[in-house]
């Protein structure tokens, strides 16, 4: 029984921890989603660049010894105006020519153009990464990554949460940035702005609102954010230029548990992924995992067709 | 002249004595050799080091004279790159084919599924190809043209297990008698441990306590390796494929204490060694992991070692570049054999062949080769990361270091 309690408490804190992280790219997306209507196909690309600046960064830090240990986690929030600014100049240059007021005249709204715009600029990260960076796992080589903070459950003397450290603190690093990023939407005047023109660009053109540059702002955080997600990843999955495809399958089922449109949601969405993903081994074989999570993503949907928040809770 | 019998008879012969003094005068300048590799996409650093080891033979077969008996022609490597699906490779053979219509035999493509693709089209070639692939499929097809120089995956599943166990047993003074399993369920590791579960652990002895198959990619190891160590397995086959999850199950192993050799951890397959894992993983995560390979870095091939190193740049010598090594050899020992560069002949050399010299750069057997292409003998190899190098252990008598098996 008390084998049973442990198993349950350190598969729990894994679930949470991977779903720290999962809610973190999900909100990256959403932003860009939940924003600007534009389904990016190269969100887990994105991640991918982040990771691979992570190493880079980090490796550079890694000489300064005051760093030390945080060196990766530094690594990672410096990923983010390199990303931010990269995300932006790209909205500028292409993806505002099928969003927005521009998108008004083009067919379906300019989504067919913004698809294959997105699966173009995924297809060039990704063979560009591969020509840069070869096909060769890269990783940051941390102590922290094998290290835990053991934690007696006090049900008996063996009994142990092992909490890893690396992913304990991208898990917290994760929460804060979310957290970050909720108060900028809510509280300060750049997410007015975005709110304004997510409900309504037309609307908010009216009210001397620039839609184009709340697009543009959207677009780079959605990429800075992703950025940040696959720095504090990499710690643990090592980058790759095709690694982006393992994990935009569960943004997008995130965002869509979650519900469309709800950035918070989106967090929660990607939280009950890394969840349910984990606790699911303790009653199925491993290798249905992955399998759980899409089950519950379909029941979910089933009875709560808007998702976990939907859009009466939160839009943008 | 007239058309008689007498007169039919003296034009064969001489034309036959012009035939022959033209193919001396015509005797190749270069003997083409090939190699099908990954060269890009996933597998893109073995298909590497099997580039580089394949260049290094021709290299110093070049040095040492070329082709002897064609009078001194030199050999060239023609290389294509099979990328990352067996379509790709079936292209590559064909493309080589067309490229190269004097290629004599060839090597390759790593990656078994690949090197089924390829050996289809060199097959019906007839061009006489070796692989270190270890599929069961790739010898059992009734071809004529492929040789595996590699112990076969089924062979490699019957010999592992008990070699491992002596090995702890020399190493301990006592028997192993609970076993792990932690895996994906890719073709590799399924085949590896089918005979396991299917009795062959219970006929050794061995209990298996804890038996955990994932799909790739690993969320997190915790739950896994939470289980191994409820279990308390005396030694654990660790058969990840991919290599973010061999860093998540080995981290996870050292989190919980069970790293550095605590708990043997066994891996099969070359890629445990690869010096990519290292720079990924780090040298404390990977100390006391052992592998079993085909060939690796064996006692008396320490020059052949730091020559390597000191040519490529590598830190050691891998099964990859040492299989392709050795392959370059033996069809450059068929052709001195066959006298020639037509591939009927270099292969009728290859099926009598019994080279003792070439069979040391394996850990046993010989440079002999059965009906259906094995090589007689074959054997493994078992190697262990030790401070940041992995190490040949096993075979003892080509071991260059001793296990480390500390237990708990």
């Amino acid at each position: 029984m008390n084998a049973m309690i442990e198993q349950f408490v350190q598969t729990l804190a894994a679930g949470l921890t991977a779903g720290s992280l999962y809610g973190l790219t999900c909100v990256g997306l959403a932003m860009i989603f939940g924003i600007m209507r534009v389904i990016n196909f190269a969100q887990g690309d994105f991640m991918m660049v982040g990771m691979y600046l992570a190493v880079w960064i980090a490796a550079r830090l890694g000489g300064v010894h005051v760093f030390g240990a945080a060196a990766p986690f530094i690594a990672a929030i410096l990923v983010a105006p390199v990303l931010f600014m990269a995300g932006s100049l790209l909205h500028r240059l292409l993806i505002s020519r099928t969003t927005g007021l521009r998108a008004v005249g083009l067919s379906g709204e300019g989504h067919q153009a913004q698809l294959i715009l997105t699966l173009g600029v995924a297809l060039i990260l990704q063979n560009g990464a591969l020509i840069l960076m070869g096909s060769s796992p890269v990783s940051i080589v941390s102590k922290l990554s094998s290290r835990a903070w053991e934690i007696p459950l006090l049900i008996d003397e063996d009994s142990t949460l092992f909490l890893n450290q690396a992913r304990t603190i991208s898990a917290l690093v994760s929460i804060g940035v979310a957290f970050l990023l909720f108060r900028l939407i809510r509280q300060t005047g750049i997410g007015k702005s975005l709110r304004a023109a997510a409900d309504n660009p037309e609307a908010a053109t009216y009210v001397g609102i620039d839609v184009t540059r709340a697009h543009r702002i959207a677009f780079g955080l959605g990429a800075a954010i992703a950025g940040v997600a696959g720095a504090l990843m990499v710690l643990s999955t090592p980058a790759q230029p095709f690694v982006g495809t393992d994990f935009i399958i569960i943004m997008y089922a995130g965002v869509v548990l979650g519900g469309i449109g709800s950035i918070t949601g989106a967090f929660w969405g990607g939280m009950v992924i890394g969840v349910v993903q984990q606790l699911s081994t303790l009653v199925l074989p491993l290798q249905l995992q992955n399998a759980m999570v899409f089950l519950v993503f379909v029941l979910i949907l089933l009875f709560r067709p808007q998702g976990l928040f939907g859009r009466t809770v939160e839009r943008a | 002249m007239s058309i008689t019998r007498r007169n039919l008879t003296k034009l064969a012969a001489a034309s036959t004595v012009v035939a022959s003094s033209s193919a001396r005068a015509q005797q190749p300048a270069e003997v083409v050799f090939g190699l099908i590799s990954p060269l890009s996409g996933p597998w893109a650093k073995s298909g590497d080091l099997s580039r580089k080891g394949a260049e290094m033979a021709v290299a110093d077969i070049n040095k040492a004279g070329g082709i002897k008996a064609l009078g001194g022609a030199k050999v060239r490597l023609a290389v294509g790159d099979c990328g990352d699906s067996p379509e790709k490779s079936k292209n590559a053979a064909q493309r080589l084919l067309a490229d190269e219509p004097n290629l004599v035999g060839g090597a390759g493509a790593y990656v078994s599924s690949f090197t089924l693709a390829v050996t289809e089209v060199t097959e019906r070639a007839g061009v006489p190809w070796f692989t270190l692939s270890y599929s069961d499929a790739i010898t059992s097809r009734g071809f004529h043209y492929v040789y595996q120089t590699s112990p076969t995956a089924d062979a490699q599943a019957k010999a592992a297990l008990p070699t491992l166990l002596a090995l702890a047993k020399a190493a301990t003074g006592r028997d192993a008698k609970k076993l792990g399993i932690v895996m994906d369920n890719t073709a590799s590791p399924v085949s590896f441990t089918k005979g396991l579960r299917a009795g062959g652990a219970e006929a050794l002895g061995m209990q298996i306590v804890v038996d955990e198959t994932f799909t790739p990619p690993l969320s997190d190891a915790g739950p896994v390796m939470q289980r191994v160590r409820a279990a308390r397995p005396d030694v654990l086959l660790l058969l990840p494929t991919a290599v973010p999850d061999i860093k998540l199950t080995l981290e996870k192993m050292n989190e919980i204490g069970l790293g550095h050799g605590k708990l043997p951890a066994i891996n099969n397959g070359g890629p445990m060694g690869s010096p990519d894992l290292l720079r990924v993983v780090g040298p404390d995560m990977l100390e006391g992991v052992m592998f079993i390979t085909a060939t690796w870095g064996l006692k008396g091939m320490e020059a052949l070692t730091e020559e390597f190193r000191r040519r490529t740049g590598e830190p050691w010598i891998t099964q990859d570049s040492l299989s392709n090594y050795a392959h370059m050899w033996i069809l450059k020992a068929a052709v001195e054999a066959a006298g020639s560069t037509d591939r009927e002949k270099v292969n009728a050399a290859i099926k009598v062949m019994d080279d003792p010299e070439i069979a040391k750069f394996f850990p046993g057997g010989r440079v002999k080769f059965d009906e259906q292409g094995h090589r007689v003998g074959a054997s493994l190899v078992i190697a262990q990361w030790q401070n940041g190098v992995p190490v040949t252990v096993f075979p003892i008598d080509r071991a260059v270091a001793q296990p480390i098996w500390p237990g708990r």
